[in-house]
């Protein structure tokens, strides 16, 4: 159905894609496989005709094409359902199925009565019950999701693209979209599936292909392969060399952090958990579950309703971040971009944004400590950066992010929350950055580490809280940790739990 | 949910929730109206009033095309100006041309907001900084041209604004009111209409559904710089000269209605009724606060609090300026 | 000045340009307005058009800290015409009032500022329209109270402020220079005016690194009014008349000269220094203008010209 031939597409300093090539076939759902930054969002974002690669050839539906714009492949038959959703939150759900090409009367006007029915028509051969007069902001993430896939669904959609679709919607719904997913398969449609859970590619493909740092690994059936075989080909080493050898230990100390019936409405419901110095803890669960809540709202960023939080036996309870930086409590939020840097300032103002008041004298900022600090934390964590006095925009992700822990790492010495530490970073880096919690660990700072890869919460942590919809429905330590426990906790319907 | 189940029903309420203020503060204005002067009540009063409504209502319902899409347009007042200029002094050279110096007007405008759409998209400039750009050369042609009202008209052309269809409706407020009419259509019963919206919620999305984003923007700075100009041939039909002051007070009077009718600056969101709610608000209220013989100081006072209360009440996320 | 804006390495040409088109461009005006006319350099002349800046600049350099925290001031003229309006309620005849004067026109200033950025940042309005909004008010509180045509008088001593000299140098340059070393002193060496550029380049950043950007923000606010209120002060003593209007079409002047002077409306991009040489951009600009002999309303076309060009050529160079 679709062939791409060498495909290279560069971005300024980035070769995204190097001469990658890529086929898939009608009536098959194809895995595209790799970590973040491998090249499969660019892969995705040049067969929708978003993006024109620099050199190779795109062939579709048996002819050579070479797309100007989106719309082009659209009307090609080209559906892609892109991580963040691309629907109007002010627009009904009918009106976006029928973005670009509703239904008209013969006065060539929209025809609204027909555009309800046959989204409604459409929704029902999905077999999920939506209103179409709904606006799309009053719907849940996974009705959102089904609406994009109903989008696929009233066009003549010869290729369907799944971008992560799983990130955002949990157990029973996922099933559903899988069957939704291999319906349309086996009325012909090429499906490529993009992931990194494992399970969903056995669960569901019937081919592979991986990519890495850009470059194409190798395409497989997927009876061919077993799941060790499946990550040697997306990190190119075994896991085993991945994390540090020894894990940390609760201690007999004092906790260094306690939070009590924590509540922060919608998304945290109740939440209570202990930790101790050294302690490297997990909180774990799907997209949406409310970690980061929780985070925001120990390190008041987030306003609590109730609760209770003890930061080093003192009691913490009318948070702000200034009050919880000042008491030794740093956060690592989620979005490295978007919360987390400022790309217009230098290497060295990003490190000391937190304590400026340590590097002001009577004369103001003290611009020679300040880049003397930076330098010490980038011989600390060996940031590949010319000097302090340089931007931080063109470095690698886990450049940026050993910036962001040397930010952190100073200010905060009691308790960090780390939230998806190594998100869009290198397995090299990756590396790195294990060593550096570990070592921070040792050193006495409880850390409570964020994230959606299982392998690195099994890797890394010595205690896991699995949390769903608000709660902490689990709790497994030392031996007990592994990836299906976790998954059970936070996959199991909260109901079952209490009971 | 059953297929059967939804298609009966009606569209929901007629009223749209985001007009509820504007519906509100315009029932306050009338009620006030009604009980504090005798004159405001009167069919003539509607009349004038309905005439002198449609200057602002050409400005503000372009204006709303453009904030739609998620711009800005501070130059149609120096539109408005230029189209004055433009056509009466043309006209007053070749009386014959009045005819096609209405639609020789009109393109002009239209082609200066092609020209503000144009830059935004060929540069990323911001619009507010466009625009601003574009009224400043205009202003600046139009008074090295005269400093002084200028030209003339042949005395019909004057029915535009003093004519009355049936002693009653006022031409000018007729064909604004059509003006809005058709826009309401468009935007809502045609794709490209629905597109405004798209375009304005998120042009990147917008883009990668296969909207053609730029194509929208063009035609929403084109429309506005359109009906700019027809704001522009309201005021020579009224005053019979191209007056290169005009327009000066238009730019941000154009905003007000906007923002009163549920828009929202950045884009994608609102009803183009509610705008002509707000003119029709903005409009009354000045007719009443003057035979209440309020200074018109007082009345700059009021419509600065009326635009703080207004956006302070709708909820404002994603502010882009 | 510029240091802890980030360097990056192996910047392409674009962005060096950037950094050194403000004062290319500078010294280029200054060269075509000497080839037109020689006497241009000559000290008196060059005295003359810094006193004509000075009003102006000054309130671009409260204009530019709005800017940088993702801003705008549409209100600053209104707001110097009402200072202007206020000065002469008082009706003072002697000269000890001044100060009286200026303690009041700089806290009427600051509340109108302190206002703005309670809006901006409390109420979530926009900074247009709050500003806008506030524009009008002024102006109709203003029109009110004199009934369209002021009638009270400044003391004679006023005039020092706008025309008198200290040391051989006009007293609003010298209030200028002092504005500018006290304001780029507070931007670009203080800890404040780092909190400004991170507040400006990343305000959920700011709070999560324990910034309060709410304030940030609303002194920005109160900085941009105060330095137009006394802008408003000193305009009054040049031109030696009040009137409603005094300093119209400012606040518009103000955003360009901040956008020639390569600070962006997209926040936390941008120098005093820079939107200093904006100004005298924009007024050595007029100046030639007048010099080659051509009608003043050239000055609009060309400024609306530059403007788009020059905010083109920034907007490119970012993207760089």
């Amino acid at each position: 159905m679709i062939r791409l031939d060498g495909i290279t597409k560069v971005f300024p300093g980035v070769k995204s894609l190097d001469t990658v090539s890529f086929e898939a076939r009608a009536g098959e759902i194809h895995a595209l496989l790799g970590e973040n930054g491998a090249g499969k969002s660019t892969l995705i974002k040049t067969i929708a005709g978003a993006y024109i690669p620099e050199a190779g050839s795109i062939e579709f539906d048996g002819e050579r094409r070479a797309w100007s714009s989106p719309k082009e492949a659209k009307d090609a038959g080209i559906h892609i359902i892109y991580q963040e959703l691309m629907l109007f939150p002010e627009m009904t759900v009918a009106e976006n199925i029928f973005i670009g090409e509703a239904p008209r009367n013969r006065l060539g006007l929209i025809d609204y009565r027909r555009m309800y029915a046959r989204a409604a028509e459409a929704l029902e051969r999905l077999g999920h019950n939506l209103d179409p007069r709904a606006l799309i902001k009053d719907l849940s993430v996974a009705d959102q999701q089904m609406v994009e896939i109903a989008k696929a669904l009233v066009g003549e959609t010869k290729l369907l693209v799944l971008d992560e679709p799983t990130a955002v919607i949990s157990g029973r719904e996922a099933e559903l979209l899988f069957d939704r997913v291999k319906r349309l398969r086996d009325q012909g449609v090429c499906i490529i599936y993009i992931s990194h859970r494992l399970e969903e590619i056995f669960a569901i493909a019937d081919r592979v292909t991986v990519l890495k740092d850009g470059q194409y690994v190798g395409t497989r059936e997927i009876g061919d392969l077993n799941r060790d075989q499946l990550v040697a080909m997306m990190v190119g080493r075994e896991l085993a060399d991945i994390f540090p050898a020894t894990k940390g230990a609760r201690t007999d100390a004092a906790p260094a952090l306690a939070v009590r019936n924590l509540q922060a409405p919608p998304k945290v419901k109740n939440v209570s958990f202990d930790l101790y110095p050294g302690e490297i803890l997990g909180l774990a669960g799907l997209v949406g579950a409310g970690r980061s809540e929780v985070a925001h709202a120990i390190f008041g960023s987030m306003p609590r309703t109730d609760g209770a939080v003890t930061l080093g036996g003192e009691a913490f309870n009318t948070p702000t971040p200034r009050a919880a930086i000042d008491r030794g409590l740093g956060f690592l939020t989620e979005d490295r971009k978007g919360e987390g840097l400022m790309m217009l300032l230098d290497m060295a103002a990003n490190v000391t944004a937190p304590v400026l008041p340590e590097f002001t004298n009577g004369l103001g900022l003290d611009r020679g400590h300040e880049v003397l600090a930076a330098e010490d934390e980038i011989k600390r964590f060996r940031i590949a950066i010319p000097g302090p006095k340089y931007g931080v925009k063109q470095l690698s992700g886990g450049n940026q992010q050993k910036i962001l822990f040397g930010r952190w790492t100073r200010a905060c010495r009691r308790v960090l929350i780390l939230d998806e530490p190594t998100r869009g970073v290198d397995v090299g880096a990756k590396v790195e950055i294990y060593e550096i919690i570990r070592k921070l660990a040792d050193e006495g700072v409880g850390i409570l580490v964020i994230s959606s890869e299982l392998p690195e919460i099994v890797g890394l942590c010595s205690r896991v809280l699995v949390m769903r919809e608000g709660l902490i429905t689990g709790e497994v330590s030392g031996g007990d940790i592994n990836e299906e426990t976790i998954m059970q906790h936070a996959t199991a319907s909260v109901g079952a739990d209490a009971a | 949910m059953a297929l059967t189940d939804i298609q009966p029903r009606a569209r929901r309420l007629p009223l749209d929730p985001s007009l509820i203020i504007v519906v509100l503060l315009l029932a306050g204005v009338v009620i006030a109206g009604l009980s504090l002067s005798d004159r405001f009540g009167t069919l003539r009063n509607f009349t004038n009033v309905l005439e002198q409504a449609s200057a602002l209502g050409f400005a503000s319902l372009g204006q709303a095309l453009v904030v739609i899409v998620g711009g800005i347009d501070l130059s149609i007042g120096a539109i408005v100006t230029a189209s004055t200029v433009l056509m009466a002094s043309v006209v007053e050279l070749h009386p014959a041309l009045m005819i096609p110096m209405i639609f020789g007007t009109l393109a002009f405008g239209a082609l200066i907001g092609f020209i503000n759409g144009y830059v935004t998209i060929k540069t990323g400039v911001h619009p507010l900084i466009v625009t601003l750009g574009t009224a400043s050369i205009l202003n600046g042609a139009v008074l090295i041209f005269t400093l002084q009202p200028t030209g003339g008209v042949p005395f019909w052309f004057e029915e535009f604004a003093y004519g009355r269809i049936g002693a009653v409706m006022p031409i000018s407020g007729l064909v604004m009111l059509i003006c809005f009419a058709l826009a309401w259509g468009f935007l809502r019963y045609t794709s490209t209409g629905r597109a405004f919206y798209a375009v304005g919620g998120s042009p990147e999305a917008a883009r990668l559904t296969g909207i053609r984003s730029n194509r929208i923007t063009l035609m929403a700075y084109s429309a506005s710089g359109f009906f700019a100009a027809m704001a522009g041939a309201y005021f020579v039909s009224r005053t019979g000269v191209g007056d290169p002051r005009v327009g000066d007070p238009i730019t941000l009077a154009s905003i007000t209605p906007v923002i009163l009718g549920g828009l929202i600056l950045g884009g994608g969101k609102g009803n183009i009724l509610g705008v002509l709610l707000g003119v029709f608000l903005i409009s009354l209220l000045s007719n009443l606060l003057n035979y209440m013989n309020v200074s018109t100081f007082i009345q700059w006072v009021i419509q600065g609090l009326i635009i703080i209360f207004a956006v302070s009440i709708y909820v404002h996320k994603g502010k882009k300026l | 000045m510029t240091e802890i804006a980030a360097r990056s390495g192996g910047e392409p040409f674009a962005a060096k340009l950037q950094q050194f088109a403000v004062p290319i461009a500078l010294v280029a005006l200054m060269g075509v307005a000497t080839a037109v006319q020689p006497s241009f350099l000559s000290p008196n002349n060059l005295q003359d058009i810094l006193t004509q800046a000075a009003p102006l600049a000054l309130v671009v350099l409260g204009q530019a800290f709005v800017i940088l925290v993702r801003g705008l001031d549409l209100s600053v003229a209104s707001l110097m015409a009402s200072v202007a309006v206020l000065a002469t309620a008082f009706n003072a005849t002697s000269d000890a009032m001044i100060p009286v004067i200026f303690v009041a026109a700089v806290a009427v200033s600051a509340a109108v500022g302190l206002i703005n950025g309670l809006l901006v940042t409390k109420r979530n309005v926009s900074p247009f329209l709050a500003t806008l909004a506030m524009m009008i008010v002024l102006q109709g509180i203003r029109f009110y109270y004199t009934q369209g045509s002021p009638s009270g008088s400044l003391p004679e001593g006023f005039r020092f402020l706008g025309a008198g000299q200290m040391l051989g140098i006009p007293v609003n340059v010298l209030a200028l220079a002092l504005s500018f070393a006290v304001l780029g002193w507070l931007l670009h060496k203080s800890s404040f005016g780092r909190k400004i550029y991170i507040t400006g380049g990343n305000p959920v950043a700011a709070d999560l690194v324990g910034i309060r950007s709410h304030r940030v923000i609303i002194a920005c606010y109160m900085i941009s009014s105060v330095m137009a209120g006394i802008a408003g002060l000193f305009l009054v003593g040049f031109v030696g008349t009040v009137d409603n209007w005094v300093g119209r079409g400012y606040e518009l002047d103000a955003i360009v000269a901040c956008v020639i002077g390569g600070v962006a409306l997209t926040g936390g991009r941008g120098t005093l220094w820079g939107a200093a040489a904006g100004a005298l951009i924009l007024v050595l600009i007029f100046n030639i203008v007048i010099i080659l002999g051509l009608p003043v309303q050239a000055q609009l076309m060309i400024k609306g010209l530059i403007i788009i060009i020059a905010a083109a050529l920034f907007a490119r160079a970012q993207r760089a």
